[in-house]
C-alpha cells in the first residue's frame, strides 16, 4: 500500500487513519487493492458488504481480511 | 481571431514605448501573423496582432472612432455582428467598415457595458479612452479567448497570453505555490488564477475597468441553468436542438476565408462537421488526430464521417515521440500546468491544418457541458441517488459508469460498490459532484512542499459559496457549473484549444457554446430521460445525419499517452525533474515526493501507473518547463515558440511632439 499510494504509515499517519478522508485513495488505487486482497488471501468481496464501510483504513482491511480468511478455513 | 498586448501608466521613459509595446506584441505574433498594429500616447500603448477572418482590406487594427479618443484592440468573433450592426444603423450610427471590430466599438459606444450581453461570440478586448484615461479590459461569458492583467509597479500590463510580458523591461515571472496547489488539486486553474504570481486572467462574463491607479471589475454574465423554455414533448426537444444548433453552425460559418471542422470521431464534432457541410457553399476540409497507439484511436469513426461527407480529410497521426518532442513547445504556448498531454497532439495538428492553408476550425468543444456527455454527471445522479437504490439497482448503474477505464470492469463492481459508499454524502461543501475527481488532485497536490499550502481547495470552495444561485442548483447542475468554470476554459479552450490553434495562426470557433444552445440544453436534459445514455437526445436529434456508428457510439474521452511516452525514450529535458539540482531551483516542489513519482512511472510496467500518476507526473513536468521558460528563461522565446514575426501594418503615435 506504501508504494501504490506512496505513503508511509507512522506515528503521523496511523494505520486507523481513513484514507479516503485523507485523500489518499482514489479509485484507481482501491479496486487495485481490492484485486490484490482477493487474489493474495483467495477471498471474495460481495457487493452486499461493500456497503458497509468495511475497507477504508488499513486497520479496518486488516481487521476485515483476517475475518474473512478465519471464516473460510471453519 | 488576434492577439492583443498592451499597458497603461507606463513607468518607462515614454522613447522606450514603441519598443515595448512592439516586443509585447511579436511575442504573441503566432495568434496574428497577418499584421501588426498599435497605438500610443504619453499615457497608454497597446495593439493587436492580426488574424484576418472577416475584411481582411479594412479591418487593421486599432481602430478608433472618428474623433480619435477611443481605441479599440479587439481579439475573437461577435458572431452576431450584423444584427446588431442593423440595430446600431437604426440608431443612427455610420460604419467605415465591414468588419466585426467596428461594431464592437460602436456598440460600447451606444449601449455601454449592456453591450455585453448582447455579443454572441467568443472575443476579448481592450478600448481605451484617451479623455478619461480610462481602460477597459473585457471577455467573453464561456471563456473562448483569454485575457491576461497584472500589476507592475504603476503599470497595469495585458495580454491576450502571458508571454508578451515577457518583453516588458525589468518584469519577472514567479510561480506561485498556492495557486499551483489549487490547479493540482482540480485539474485546471480557477477562473482568475494563472499559476503566476501577481497575474490574472479576466474571469469569463467580465469586465474591468483601470481609471486613477484603481482597478473596478464587475460581471455581466452569471451561468444559470434557468429557462423560459417549455418543451411538451420530446420530439418537440429533437426539433429545436436541430434548429439551434444549425443556426449556431451557421452564425459560426461567417467567414471571409475558408472554414475547417476538427473531426474527433465523437458525435459532437461529427454533428458539427454535417451541419457545416450542409450549410456551406464550399467543399468541406476535415482535420483529426490519429494515434498510433490503438488505445486512444478513434481513426475508425472518423474516416466514416470524412467519407460520408466526401471531405477533404487530413490526418495527424501521433506517435509517441511526437508527444515527447513537442511537449516543451506546446507547454510554453499553453503557459499553464496541464495534468495532461492531449494537448499536445493539438498542437500538432493546427500546425497540420495551417500548412493546409486553413485558418479558422470548427469544433464540439462544449457539447458535454451543455448535454451531460461527460460520465461525471452520471456519477453524480449515482452518488446523490446512492442511499435510496437497492443493491441490484447500484450494481446496474455502475456498470454503465466509465467504461474506458481498467479498473471499471464489471468484475470490479463490488471494489467500485465499496468506493461509492465512502463517496455517496458531500464532504466539501458545494463539491460533491467533483469529489471523486478530487481525490487524484489531493494526490498530486502533494508536489507542493508540507506545510505550504493549507488547503489547495480553499479558493474553488470560496468560489462556490460566493455564487448566488448555485446553492439552489440541483447535484447534476452543480456538476456542469463547475464544469463551466474549471475545466472548459481552463483547459479544455485554452491549454488544449485556442492556445494550441493559434500558436499556428488557427482560429477555433465553437458552435455548442452557444447561450441559444445551452439555455435549450438546459430546459431538455433529464426531462425526457434518467441522464444514463450521456447525450441521448443530442444524438437522436441527429441520427441519420450522422453514421449511425457515431451516433451510437459510447463517449470516448479524447486522451493521448501520458507517462508511457516519455518513458519509452526518456528526453534531455526530463532532467529538469530527475536531477537534485534541477529539482532545487523549484523550492516550493517537494523533491522526495517528486523524484518518487517520477521515477515509479518511467519504470512502471504497462499499464501500472494509474490515473492520479500520469496526472501528476505531467503537473510536475509541465511546472518546470514553465519554471525554465518563465521564471528562469533559460531559453529564448522565439526558439519556443512558432516564431511568426506579423509585418507593421499601422502605428499611430499620438506622443506629445510625435509628427504623426
Amino acid at each position: 500500500m506504501e508504494e501504490q499510494f506512496l505513503i508511509e504509515f507512522d506515528e503521523t499517519f496511523p494505520e486507523e487513519s481513513n484514507l479516503f478522508m485523507e485523500g489518499v485513495m482514489d479509485s484507481f488505487g482501491y479496486v487495485q487493492l481490492c484485486r490484490f486482497l482477493e487474489q493474495e488471501y483467495d477471498i471474495q468481496f460481495t457487493e452486499e458488504e461493500m456497503t458497509g464501510n468495511v475497507l477504508t483504513s488499513l486497520a479496518q482491511i486488516k481487521k476485515y481480511v483476517a475475518a474473512k480468511v478465519a471464516a473460510k478455513t471453519t | 481571431m488576434c492577439g492583443i498586448a498592451g499597458f497603461v501608466n507606463p513607468d518607462q521613459p515614454v522613447a522606450r514605448l514603441p519598443e515595448t509595446v512592439s516586443g509585447m506584441l511579436m511575442a504573441i505574433g503566432h495568434r496574428g501573423p497577418d499584421g501588426l498594429g498599435y497605438v500610443l500616447d504619453d499615457h497608454f500603448a497597446m495593439g493587436t496582432v492580426r488574424l484576418a477572418i472577416l475584411d481582411p482590406e479594412a479591418g487593421i487594427q486599432p481602430l478608433s472612432d472618428p474623433s480619435g479618443r477611443y481605441w479599440l484592440c479587439y481579439n475573437g468573433e461577435i458572431y452576431n455582428y450584423q444584427e446588431l450592426r442593423r440595430e446600431l444603423e437604426a440608431a443612427g450610427i455610420a460604419f467605415q467598415t465591414h468588419c466585426d471590430t467596428e461594431v464592437v466599438l460602436q456598440a460600447w459606444l451606444h449601449w455601454g457595458p449592456e453591450c455585453l450581453a448582447r455579443f454572441n461570440g467568443g472575443f476579448a478586448f481592450a478600448l481605451y479612452d484617451r479623455h478619461e484615461r480610462r481602460l477597459v479590459l473585457a471577455r467573453d461569458r464561456y471563456g473562448k479567448r483569454p485575457l491576461f492583467y497584472t500589476r507592475y509597479q504603476n503599470t497595469l500590463l495585458f495580454a491576450s497570453e502571458m508571454k508578451a510580458f515577457l518583453a516588458v523591461p525589468g518584469f519577472s515571472f514567479a510561480q506561485d505555490p498556492e495557486q499551483l496547489a489549487a490547479i493540482y488539486a482540480q485539474w485546471t486553474p480557477l477562473p482568475e488564477q494563472t499559476g503566476f504570481k501577481g497575474i490574472k486572467n479576466l474571469p469569463v462574463g467580465a469586465w474591468l475597468s483601470f481609471q486613477n491607479d484603481s482597478l473596478e471589475q464587475h460581471t455581466y454574465y452569471r451561468l444559470s441553468f434557468e429557462t423560459d423554455i417549455r418543451l411538451k414533448t420530446e420530439e418537440e426537444a429533437l426539433e429545436r436542438i436541430r434548429d439551434t444548433v444549425s443556426q449556431s453552425v451557421a452564425l459560426r460559418l461567417r467567414s471571409d476565408v475558408e472554414v475547417g471542422v476538427y473531426l474527433s470521431g465523437g458525435v459532437d464534432s461529427a454533428i458539427v462537421a454535417a451541419l457545416a457541410n450542409t450549410l456551406s457553399s464550399q467543399p468541406l476540409s476535415t482535420f483529426s488526430v490519429a494515434f498510433e497507439d490503438k488505445e486512444f484511436d478513434e481513426s475508425v469513426e472518423q474516416q466514416l464521417v470524412a467519407q460520408q461527407l466526401e471531405s477533404h480529410h487530413v490526418v495527424q497521426t501521433i506517435r509517441h515521440s511526437d508527444i515527447v518532442d513537442s511537449c516543451p513547445n506546446a507547454v510554453y504556448h499553453a503557459e499553464i500546468p496541464a495534468f495532461r498531454s492531449a494537448f499536445i497532439p493539438m498542437f500538432l495538428l493546427s500546425k497540420r491544418t495551417s500548412e493546409a492553408g486553413i485558418k479558422v476550425v470548427l469544433s464540439g468543444e462544449g457539447a458535454d457541458e451543455a448535454f451531460l456527455g461527460y460520465d461525471l454527471f452520471k456519477e453524480t445522479l449515482l452518488r446523490a441517488a446512492w442511499s435510496d437504490l437497492s443493491v441490484e439497482a447500484k450494481s446496474a448503474r455502475l456498470k454503465q459508469l466509465y467504461p474506458h477505464l481498467s479498473h471499471y470492469g464489471d468484475q470490479d463492481n463490488a471494489a467500485k460498490m465499496g468506493l461509492y459508499q465512502q463517496f455517496s454524502t458531500e464532504h466539501m461543501a458545494g463539491l460533491f459532484s467533483h469529489e471523486l475527481r478530487f481525490q487524484n488532485g489531493r494526490f498530486s497536490a502533494r508536489l507542493i512542499q508540507p506545510g505550504l499550502v493549507a488547503d489547495p481547495f480553499a479558493e474553488i470552495t470560496a468560489l462556490v459559496a460566493g455564487d448566488p444561485q448555485f446553492q439552489a442548483m440541483s447535484p447534476v447542475e452543480k456538476a456542469q457549473w463547475l464544469e463551466y468554470k474549471t475545466l472548459l476554459p481552463g483547459y479544455l479552450l485554452s491549454t488544449q484549444g485556442e492556445r494550441m490553434s493559434l500558436a499556428h495562426g488557427v482560429e477555433n470557433r465553437c458552435p455548442f457554446l452557444d447561450p441559444h444552445v445551452i439555455e435549450l440544453a438546459a430546459a431538455t436534459n433529464l426531462k425526457f430521460d434518467d441522464g444514463f445514455r450521456e447525450k441521448r437526445l443530442l444524438r437522436e436529434a441527429f441520427r441519420g445525419v450522422v453514421p449511425a456508428a457515431v451516433v451510437d457510439k459510447r463517449k470516448f474521452p479524447y486522451r493521448a499517452p501520458d507517462a508511457e511516452a516519455f518513458a519509452a525514450a526518456p528526453p534531455d529535458y526530463l532532467d529538469l525533474i530527475r536531477s537534485d539540482t534541477e529539482l532545487a531551483k523549484i523550492p516550493f516542489v517537494n523533491p522526495t515526493f517528486a523524484k518518487r513519482l517520477t521515477e515509479k512511472v518511467l519504470n512502471a510496467p504497462p499499464g501500472g501507473v494509474s490515473t492520479k500518476e500520469n496526472q501528476t507526473f505531467l503537473f510536475l513536468l509541465s511546472t518546470a518547463l514553465l519554471h525554465h521558460f518563465f521564471v528562469a528563461r533559460e531559453q529564448a522565446p522565439f526558439v519556443l515558440s512558432t516564431g511568426v514575426r506579423p509585418p507593421v501594418q499601422r502605428v499611430v503615435d499620438l506622443r506629445t511632439g510625435s509628427t504623426n
